[in-house]
């Protein structure tokens, strides 16, 4: 019997551990309990509530797609194009003329339709063979389409499938680059859509350097083109951390005021930034950098198609730098369209912004009622 | 650590087995004991049974004392009157070597030279040695480099290395032997256990209830965890026999530097895993080639094939020459990475020998062609040699192309059929194209989950890759079909296809390019088969 006991007793052991540790929980629960959720999201209704007071949309009225509004006129083209009647699309380009900056939004948007379905642009091609609008647009949409098959993953979760489709494709994508180049020489845009052809197709640093030399001898200050080669020179493409920022201080310190260029010290931070908390986000440099880009903002053409990413960029970062007050000047400027920098890297970019927003919306008021009071 | 000691240590190595055997075999009884003086009943004669089944493998492998015997492989023993120039050659390097030369030489039909020797009462007596020789190698290496890989070899025999390796072989293969014992059973009892659950769940079926998940996790336990312990002290055993094992291999080198010259040992340990891998693609390339036709090479050609492919392919071969394998094939491989021992033999003083013995080592044979016709007979096996012979290498090509075109089952044949619930025919193809509905049926391919969520362009991109495979496939079956495809057989490249000239309307790139073109545009987004129709056959069109 002896051997029972003792078999029994080995088997107590754990048994008795495991109710301690039950009861030592539960006392602790009683006397000091954790932060209740229920206050959280309280308090998160109670900001969202404010910021729908002042005007602010909530997630699900968020748009997804744009960074800001389009121009009533673009979006009527871009519903024609969808229809099938591609002459809007080449009346708008050939009104934009030699705008670069929104010639390249406008072919962006343009092929981002082109990329999904393209019997319009065939039809564009032709009836007016060797257009170097429509050859621009088709460059485009192949780099995007190629994008598009390659997935937003990272290349460990992208199949040799897609991979191979996206290589295949950008190798193609490459000679209508050069068509649409060749068709009007003065063009920055055909080089704008050949560095995501550099990115993916990895064009080692000498070869993108040659192609940056062309595309600032047509354009020097372009957004795009900027925005575009400094996600080339990022750790997580074909640079470092480094060079993405040596770029992008040496693009910021050469362009005149309202230029937006100085949006990309800040991108270059936010690519390469893997701090937890925001001791990286307020050292002086950057106390700096978005000081000058507050000043580029208001410098800024106010219908410059690319201020409103530079505005998301600035809220986030003021709000990091405890500026909230700053940081809900940019959100109200910006509210409404959410697919921007920093946002727009999330599986939910609405709730994530509209959570960061109402956080500011809070604190904007929690420093206003004591003043008040 | 001298030959003596070596052996001592094999010995205490090979009585660990027994101790552990007998450890566990006490331990086993002293359970017994325990629950037959203190319990009662069924328990008493479950826990039994459980033992005395447990006990049977630990048992079994303490009395298999002897080694299974080798069988001699599949090759041709040659005696010294057929091959008089090998024997000497052979005789001459046992006694460099300073050991007996072997009493039997086999070739064989594997990139391989070994000798062996079945040692009588534990190692302690010499028993009949055997030199295997693989015909390839022979094919593969100059004079100079045979005589190296031999020296080698013989060399383990000079260290007393073999002799005292019984010991060591004998226990990794017992230890071996009981570990698969108990995994054995436990398979047995999982299956049993499978049986019983799906018997059981049948009978639920039947009852009207719903079938339960068959799960086996857990069962065989027992007889796992008794290999587990024989596996752990297996891996103690090799790792503790690996170093003596990998220095033996140094010191075998160092002899045959020696003996064959600096230069044809480093060249020959470059060339034997090149040779090891040429052959591997020789027998899978060129010498199979044939057999989904049912066709075997001419007589002779089966192996005889593999000089010329070396040969031509001689650019390429000396470039994997210089990429040396860093790695030791397995972590229980007793031969050191070839890198390490190239660089050590590079590493000796040159000696001036460099160009002794360049000739093939084939030639050393009395008739070569003979010989690897009659090792056909010896190493393939009947069912094959009962396959009727091409008159050449190129008829192979044809046929067996020919073959494989005519049998071919692409996903596009299968979507087809299940799209218009006919044969799949490349007319019926030609038609869905013509009447737009390629895309429509492109979604009845197998799709990956990118492809299947994708739309428009981007799922046209994704299953054109496919689409332009198969179609290709099924047009070139369709010449074939008509006798008008011809393939070029290269001992340097892969086979490539030859068509026959469209007359005046081929473009400048050659029917190739044509054809390319063609399926290209048949595949297009808008697609139009014009081109492709204008290339087939005529009846092809009237279908």
């Amino acid at each position: 019997m002896t051997v029972l006991f003792w078999i029994l007793g080995v088997l107590a052991v754990p048994t008795l551990l495991f109710v301690l540790w039950l009861a030592w929980v539960f006392l602790k629960e009683l006397f000091n309990p954790s932060p209740d959720e229920d206050a959280e999201a309280a308090e998160a209704a109670q900001a969202a509530q404010a910021a729908e007071k002042l005007g602010l949309l909530p997630a699900e009225r968020q748009n997804t797609d744009l960074a800001a509004p389009l121009p009533a006129e673009w979006a009527g083209v871009l519903a024609a194009v969808r229809g099938g009647d591609w002459l809007p699309a080449a009346d708008l380009l050939a009104s934009i003329g030699r705008d670069w900056e929104r010639r390249s939004w406008a072919a962006y948007l343009l092929a981002e339709c082109a990329a999904e379905e393209d019997a319009w642009l065939l039809a564009w091609e032709a009836v007016r063979r060797d257009d170097p609008d429509a050859a621009v647009v088709r460059a485009r949409s192949t780099v995007i389409l190629a994008w598009k098959l390659r997935g937003g993953q990272r290349a460990q979760y992208t199949t040799g499938e897609q991979f191979d489709a996206f290589h295949r494709t950008l190798a193609g994508a490459r000679e209508e680059v050069a068509r649409a180049a060749a068709l009007n020489p003065d063009d920055p845009t055909p080089y704008v859509a050949e560095i995501w052809v550099a990115l993916g197709l990895g064009y080692p640093n000498a070869r993108m350097d040659t192609l940056w030399e062309e595309l600032t001898a047509r354009a020097p200050h372009h957004y795009e083109a900027h925005f575009s080669a400094l996600q080339y020179w990022c750790a997580k493409w074909r640079g470092s951390a480094r060079q993405a920022m040596e770029f992008a201080e040496r693009a910021a310190a050469g362009a005149p005021l309202g230029s937006l260029l100085t949006a990309l010290p800040l991108i270059a931070h936010f690519e390469h930034d893997d701090s937890e908390d925001t001791a990286a986000d307020n050292t002086p440099q950057m106390l700096a950098r978005v000081e000058a880009a507050l000043a580029d903002a208001a410098a800024a053409d106010p219908s410059h198609p690319r201020l409103p990413e530079l505005r998301h960029l600035l809220a986030f970062y003021l709000h990091l730098q405890d500026r909230n007050e700053a940081a809900l000047e940019q959100f109200k400027l910006v509210d409404g369209y959410v697919h921007a920098l920093p946002w727009r890297y999330r599986n939910d970019k609405a709730g994530y912004y509209c959570r960061v927003r109402n956080t500011v919306v809070g604190e904007v008021a929690a420093q206003a009622a004591p003043a008040a009071a | 650590m001298g030959a003596t000691l070596r052996a001592l240590r094999a010995l205490v190595l090979l009585l660990g087995f027994y101790l552990l055997s007998l450890v566990l075999l006490a331990a086993l009884i002293g359970l017994d004991v325990l629950v037959f003086s203190w319990g009662h009943g069924p328990l008493t004669a479950k826990v039994g049974f459980v033992t005395v089944l447990l006990a049977i493998p630990v048992v079994r492998g303490m009395l298999m004392l002897r080694t299974p015997k080798g069988e001699d492989g599949p090759g041709i023993p040659v005696a010294e009157a057929d091959e008089p120039r090998l024997w000497a050659l052979v005789r001459d390097i046992a006694a460099a070597a300073g050991t007996r030369a072997p009493d039997r030489i086999v070739l064989t039909g594997e990139v391989n030279a070994a000798v062996s020797e079945n040692p009588r009462l534990l190692g302690l007596l010499p028993g009949p040695r055997r030199l295997y020789l693989g015909v390839p190698l022979l094919t593969g290496l100059t004079e100079a480099q045979l005589r190296s890989v031999l020296v080698h070899e013989f060399g383990h025999f000079t260290g007393g290395d073999t002799r005292l390796s019984a010991l060591v072989v004998r226990g990794r293969v017992q230890i071996g032997r009981v570990i698969g014992q108990f995994h054995e059973k436990a398979d047995d009892k999982v299956a049993a256990d499978r049986a019983r659950q799906e018997r059981k769940s049948a009978e639920r079926v039947a009852r009207g209830k719903k079938a339960k998940q068959v799960d086996t996790t857990g069962v065989g336990a027992t007889y796992r965890t008794m290999a587990r312990i024989y596996t752990a002290y297996g891996k103690f055993y090799l790792r503790a026999s690996l170093s003596t094992a990998r220095g033996q291999e140094f010191a075998a080198d160092l002899t045959a530097a020696r003996i064959a010259g600096r230069d044809a040992t480093a060249s020959a340990l470059r060339e034997i895993p090149v040779l090891s891998a040429s052959h591997d693609f020789y027998l899978e390339s060129y010498a199979t080639l044939g057999l989904q036709a049912r066709l075997l090479p001419p007589r002779g050609e089966f192996f005889g094939g593999f000089g010329r492919l070396l040969t031509a392919r001689e650019l390429e071969l000396a470039d994997l020459r210089s990429q040396l394998p860093e790695e030791p094939a397995g972590p229980y491989d007793s031969h050191p990475p070839i890198a390490e021992r190239v660089r050590r033999i590079e590493a000796l003083p040159a000696d001036g020998r460099t160009d002794e013995a360049r000739g093939a080592a084939l030639a050393l044979l009395s008739e070569p062609a003979r010989t690897l016709a009659a090792l056909e007979d010896a190493a393939l096996a009947d069912e094959l040699l009962r396959y009727p012979r091409a008159a050449g290498w190129e008829e192979l090509l044809d046929a067996s192309m020919a073959a494989g075109l005519t049998t071919a089952q692409t996903p596009l044949h299968r979507a087809l059929a299940g799209y218009t619930g006919q044969p799949a025919t490349l007319p019926a193809l030609l038609d869905v194209i013509d009447d737009g509905r390629l895309w429509r049926l492109a979604e009845k391919l197998p799709l990956s989950e990118e492809a299947a969520a994708a739309k428009g362009r981007a799922f046209r991109e994704f299953v054109r890759p496919v689409l332009r495979r198969s179609l290709r496939t099924m047009v070139l079956a369709e010449f074939s079909s008509r006798s008008l495809l011809h393939w070029e057989f290269s001992w340097s490249r892969p086979a490539s296809l030859r068509l026959p000239g469209w007359g005046s309307e081929t473009g400048e790139g050659g029917p190739e390019a044509e054809l390319e073109a063609a399926l290209e545009a048949a595949l297009a987004d808008h697609p139009d088969t014009t081109r492709l129709r204008a290339l087939l056959p005529p009846a092809t069109q009237n279908a």
